[in-house]
């Protein structure tokens, strides 16, 4: 009997709300660097996390051991705990909104094919890798190649009518390299994570030519100076324009962090950005069919969608859990997710992106007179007030309409909806380009991000003299 | 014997068992070497968001971690569950992995001689923690949330508390065996001041204890410490532009100075050239105002353990004496590949302590003409190059010894390792950061503040 049949026959013995999930989680890991190899690991992860909800209270519990009396202890526990939590509450009872159900059973491209992949192909082309960006300069200090693969099979099955599964796969593929010159150092790297498999990774536009790029690129570093401080007039790269919805917007777009007071607060309907500005969502994106956040439906058994945060400037629409659009009257858009069967759903994003409009990169630089180009996307945070920032490995200069000297990274600040004010103009230029690493809230979740070029002005963190 | 104590003690027993016979089982296999850890936890935790409460969590989990050593190559495998056909495939996956890896003659473990079984440190279990209820936690979480929400202007997005108990057994081929019990109370809370349209910066806080007796105390002060910040940080300005010095709070120190220097002493950065103080142990590194330990067995601290992640005693140790390198910090490993040896540091450092100066705080903050007073650095820091740049977070700025205000949009830069030899005092008083580390305030020299 497959597990989604199992939890089926479990959720209809019981009363009021019960939503099981079963999540199966196998990764590999490698890391080479130096010649050796750091990491070379297996991970399996499985259980059933239970949530129920009782007199409008949740409870949770989760069991690693997925036998039927297991399940069901862990059931009763989870209402008990509810139970408890119900008489504690003061205010309004949590209700749910049904939304688009899921009961189909879903197989993403490559989950065959990386199942069925040999570790030793996949661990020979990063050891490969490794080799090849060692030996590409000999300014090259150190290289660092790291894979990793999730492979998640997912069943859930809810009292009031979800009953679904999926299989899919999330490889990922990060590069970095130390560059050296007479004591100084320069850091660079590139990477790029699907929902595929190996032929589609090493299909993604970021990968082509990487060793390449990222050898030229650290080792200019290396007489590169830092930018001027203050604010500037730039230009962000798809990477950087992602990490700028996905940070600055997406997070007080989330529908938890509305109501405990974000910026995007109250601005439904509002004009927030320059009318160029279309940004969404999206669980199943179709421009690439790629992006590492795709995902058939969310961790309540809701069916993703595209959701359309802002529309020609004005804000449309927040990102959704079923309790949360029960509470703000509106349908679920398929956000809530969990990171492992032990975590309880919180609201996350999927693929959040910029939509493309109709200028060219080229004639943007042409038509700039002072400037940046900002690439090279790293780390960045929010604050529920709007306020973000984030880091770029590198920037490129733009004089007079000419993009001109490579420059050290910065750091870019402002506050969200300001910066959104700004943008004079949108590339038709597209690409995904943040499916590696994690989101972190709490619990880490995979997500994508991207964007054309867009033209708006921002702070950067410079040096002072 | 409470619940919570029987089943950890249950499932420590048979997670004890599965361990020597995966040792045996990958022994069989042909393994060279074979490295277990295993852990179980029972965790109760309850959640507020928007001071309501949301959810009440109950989680029994436990972790197999191993690692091979074969012909001179390593892989490793973890899971989540202790059946035997589990961890027999987990074996023959690690060792898959091995044979595709590249031989490294420096890999190793540590025989029992060099790792005999450490005496359990006493203050890590309490037995009232293991006693406590959803019920108790409940009381606690809402002891919290009034203090909290005490004044209408704090917005309290998530407030989690939770009390946890964990067994912890690390196992090797070569007769190490290693097990400890952790019981530990913990909080965190996130959320910000609102008053109209004005909106303070966004902040947290939380620690955890060993004990649950006073525990409330603890978390009480630190809610009205919190509370008093949030609302104190409205109406933000923004600081002028100027390069010079700014005021680190403990948790700046932490955020900002602190990774950088432990990159430096790591064995793993020494052993692969990336360490500027590749060959400064006993050398000045950075300012004479910094001292800086690592004290394991100290039970203030919630790292404290008596054995690292090979297995090995741990020990109070100097890392940073009046500024001077005193140590690299190497596993069994990296301590190998640079002829060194281990300082037991395999998953440390445990807990760092940074021994406090001889500067008045309130001094301080009124003998600069200018400053900027950093609580939380929200950036980038490359630890290579020593280049920091990010947004002064949580942040305000003095002039004269007046606090002109809450800053935001105001950013910092500069190098760390220029800013390391730029310290210009160092605070008496010093604070518990999270129940994991201790640090003062300090003057730092050098730093870029762009604001205005």
């Amino acid at each position: 009997m497959s597990m989604k049949q199992i939890l089926h026959n479990l959720v209809h013995r019981q009363s009021g709300y019960v939503e099981l999930r079963w999540h199966k989680r196998t990764s590999q890991s490698f890391v080479a660097t130096k010649g050796r190899v750091d990491v070379a690991n297996t991970s399996t992860t499985e259980g059933v996390g239970v949530r129920a909800l009782v007199d409008g209270a949740w409870g949770f519990a989760a069991t690693a051991d997925i036998s039927e009396p297991s399940i069901k202890r862990a059931i009763q526990q989870a209402q008990a705990n509810a139970a408890l939590l119900a008489k504690a509450r003061k205010g309004h009872t949590i209700a749910l909104k049904t939304g688009r159900l899921c009961t189909k059973d879903f197989v993403g491209d490559g989950f065959a094919e990386l199942q069925q992949m040999q570790i030793a192909d996949k661990l020979g082309k990063v050891i490969d890798l490794e080799k090849q960006l060692a030996k590409s300069s000999q300014r090259m200090h150190t290289a660092k190649v790291r894979y990793t693969e999730y492979m998640e099979e997912k069943a859930i099955v809810t009292s009031d009518g979800a009953n679904c599964s999926l299989k899919i796969a999330q490889p990922e593929l990060a590069l970095s390299a130390i560059a050296e010159k007479d004591g100084q150092r320069a850091t660079g790297g590139k990477g790029a994570g699907v929902s595929g498999g190996w032929t589609c990774l090493f299909n993604h536009p970021t990968l082509n030519h990487v060793v390449d790029d990222i050898a030229k690129t650290t080792v200019d570093l290396l007489d590169a100076k830092y930018p001027e401080g203050g604010r500037k007039k730039v230009i962000l790269a798809p990477a950087v324009v992602g990490l700028l919805c996905h940070e600055a917007i997406g997070h007080t777009v989330e529908a938890d962090f509305v109501k405990a007071g974000s910026v995007a607060a109250g601005k439904i309907g509002q004009a927030v950005a320059s009318p160029l500005v279309t940004m969404a969502d999206s669980g199943q994106e179709s421009i690439a069919g790629y992006a590492v956040g795709n995902l058939p439906f969310d961790d309540e058994g809701v069916e993703t969608e595209n959701t359309i945060i802002i529309k020609d400037g004005k804000l449309v629409s927040y990102l959704h859990n079923r309790e949360t659009a029960a509470e703000f009257g509106v349908n679920p858009t398929g956000n809530s997710r969990a990171w492992l069967f032990s975590d309880e759903p919180l609201i996350r994003m999927r693929n959040t992106y910029l939509l493309p409009g109709q200028s060219k990169l080229a004639d943007m630089i042409a038509t700039m007179d002072d400037g940046y180009l900002v690439e090279g996307a790293g780390s960045g945070q929010a604050d529920s007030n709007g306020e973000f920032m984030f880091g770029c490995s590198h920037v490129w200069e733009i004089k007079n309409g000419k993009k001109t000297n490579l420059l050290r990274e910065a750091t870019l600040s402002g506050i969200a909806f300001d910066v959104l004010k700004t943008v004079d103009a949108v590339s038709s230029e597209f690409q995904w380009d943040l499916g590696t690493g994690h989101c972190g809230k709490g619990q880490p979740a995979k997500v994508d991000a991207g964007g054309p070029y867009i033209r708006c002005e921002i702070n950067v963190g410079g040096r002072q003299s | 014997m409470s619940e919570t104590k029987n089943t950890i003690n249950e499932l420590s027993k048979k997670l004890d068992e599965a361990a020597k016979a995966t040792l045996d089982y990958s022994k069989s296999q042909s393994a060279d070497r074979t490295k277990v850890s295993a852990s179980c936890t029972v965790e109760k935790r309850l959640v507020v968001e928007n001071k309501e409460f949301t959810l009440a969590n109950t989680l029994e989990s436990q972790k197999i971690g191993l690692l091979v050593h074969k012909d001179q190559r390593k892989g490793s495998a973890a899971l989540n569950n202790a059946q035997e056909p589990s961890l027999q495939r987990a074996v023959t996956d690690a060792l898959s992995l091995a044979r595709f890896s590249v031989p490294d003659p420096f890999l190793i473990m540590p025989a029992a001689t060099e790792a005999p079984s450490t005496k359990p440190l006493s203050f890590m279990w309490n037995d009232r923690t293991s006693e406590i209820s959803l019920k108790d936690l409940q009381e606690f979480t809402q002891a919290m949330l009034a203090h909290l929400t005490k004044d209408k202007r704090v917005a309290i997005d998530r407030l989690e508390v939770s009390t946890s108990c964990m067994w912890h057994g690390l196992y090797n081929s070569l007769g190490v065996r290693q097990t400890e019990t952790q019981s530990a109370v913990s909080w965190s809370f996130m959320g910000m001041a609102v008053d109209g349209n004005d909106v303070s910066g966004f902040d947290y806080d939380g620690r955890s204890a060993y004990s649950w007796d006073g525990s409330l105390d603890l978390a009480l002060k630190q809610c009205a410490e919190f509370t008093e910040k949030v609302v104190r940080n409205l109406r933000p300005i923004k600081a002028p532009t100027y390069k010079g010095l700014v005021l680190l709070t403990p948790r700046a120190v932490e955020e900002i100075l602190l990774g950088t220097m432990l990159y430096h002493m790591a064995g793993s950065s020494v052993m692969d050239g990336k360490s500027q103080w590749h060959e400064k142990i006993g050398s000045q590194v950075v300012s004479n105002m910094i001292h800086l330990s690592d004290d394991p067995h100290n039970e203030r601290f919630s790292g404290a353990t008596a054995f690292d992640g090979d297995g090995l005693p741990t020990a109070k140790r100097t890392l940073i004496e009046n500024g001077v390198l005193m140590t690299h910090l190497h596993d069994c490993y990296t301590a190998n590949r640079c002829k060194s040896k281990s300082t037991a540091t395999s998953g440390g450092p445990f807990a760092l302590m940074c021994k406090p100066g001889k500067d008045n705080l309130t001094a301080m903050m009124n003998a600069r003409p200018e400053l900027l007073v950093v609580d939380r650095f929200s950036g980038n820091i490359d630890p290579i190059k020593g280049d920091f740049s990010g947004v002064a977070k949580s942040s305000r700025y003095f002039k004269n010894g007046k606090d002109i205000g809450a800053v935001a949009e105001t950013m910092i830069a500069g190098n760390l390792f220029e800013v390391l030899n730029k310290v210009q005092a160092v605070s008496t008083v010093t604070e518990d950061l999270s129940g994991s580390m201790q640090m003062p305030w300090m003057v730092v020299d050098g730093v870029s503040v762009t604001g205005n």
